[in-house]
């Protein structure tokens, strides 16, 4: 379902912003602190932020969740759909995939915006937890008039 | 610590120059969610945003399904970011608001070459009904 391009785009220390929903409808925005995805089970697992309560309660009550993956000098963007099956704290390797994005994303954003990166690490969480998302819709999210164009989706 | 309720739209006006980019969530009517970033959020008053209407998007579906969307903004000198959840008011398709969106997208178009792709339908105009600080 997710090309190795694609792949290589979510697990990349991109612009990673991920939205949920309550059960009111009222939507949530928070960021992504890294993804894998495990194409064999067709999932992928998420960090985010332990402070990112209003997404976490969302993501427990409904269970539904997008997650848009954005390079930052292209960007060329992908966004993943699917549900939430757990959450979870994070394992070593969750935290060793956690450091990983956030030098990779610090680098970049002071790099492409000309800003210290003290004052980039000023945006990072301290902690985070980790989510199991079965992955149902894949669209190409590359800003223009295609975007939202769906590439793939599972069948029920 | 910034007490979050004290903080006002035209205290964090640093977010809407457009530096670095904002992310916006919506919800279908059906509950599904949707979250892209977006180039900027303009400033109207301490009461309202707007956001430019140029496709025929999820976002925009969803906002007519579902009018109300979360918003987040970052201060590009600090690096705090700020939460705002907004609620569909408006939409302008000539006057002050729509001519500054129209410049705004127009810039766009003309630093990427695509005038015939980025083009304003709407600016659409949002109530804030909750602004916090986020912490990261």
């Amino acid at each position: 379902m997710i090309d190795d391009d694609r792949r290589a785009l979510l697990e990349s220390p991109c612009s990673l912003v991920v939205g949920t929903v309550a059960p009111d409808l009222l939507p949530d925005a928070t960021r992504g602190w890294a993804v894998v995805v495990d194409a064999r089970e067709g999932t992928l697992r998420l960090l985010l932020s332990a402070s990112a309560a209003t997404s976490i309660e969302n993501l427990r009550a409904t269970g539904v969740v997008a997650v848009t993956a954005t390079e930052f000098q292209t960007l060329e963007s992908v966004q993943v759909k699917g549900r939430v099956d757990g959450i979870e704290d994070p394992s070593r390797d969750d935290r060793a995939r956690f450091d990983a994005f956030c030098d990779g994303m610090v680098a970049a954003v002071s790099a492409i915006d000309g800003v210290p990166p003290e004052i980039v690490r000023r945006a990072l969480p301290d902690d985070v937890v980790a989510c199991v998302v079965r992955i149902e819709e894949l669209f190409d999210q590359t800003p223009g008039p295609s975007a939202g164009a769906r590439l793939a989706r599972v069948e029920a | 610590m910034e007490d979050a309720s004290t903080v006002t739209l035209s205290e964090i006006t640093a977010c809407f120059e457009g530096i670095v980019p904002a992310v916006i969530a919506t919800a279908s009517a059906d509950g599904v969610p949707n979250v892209t970033h977006l180039s900027r959020v303009h400033f109207v008053d301490d009461e309202h945003v707007a956001l430019s209407n140029q496709f025929f998007s999820k976002t925009v579906r969803n906002l007519s399904e579902n009018p109300q969307a979360c918003v987040t903004v970052f201060d590009p000198r600090t690096y705090d970011s700020y939460k705002l959840v907004l609620r569909y008011e408006r939409t302008e398709r000539r006057g002050p608001i729509f001519d500054r969106l129209r410049r705004d997208v127009d810039a766009i178009a003309a630093l990427t070459g695509m005038h015939d792709v980025f083009k304003l339908r709407s600016a659409d105009v949002y109530r804030v009904v909750e602004l916090e600080r986020i912490t990261p």
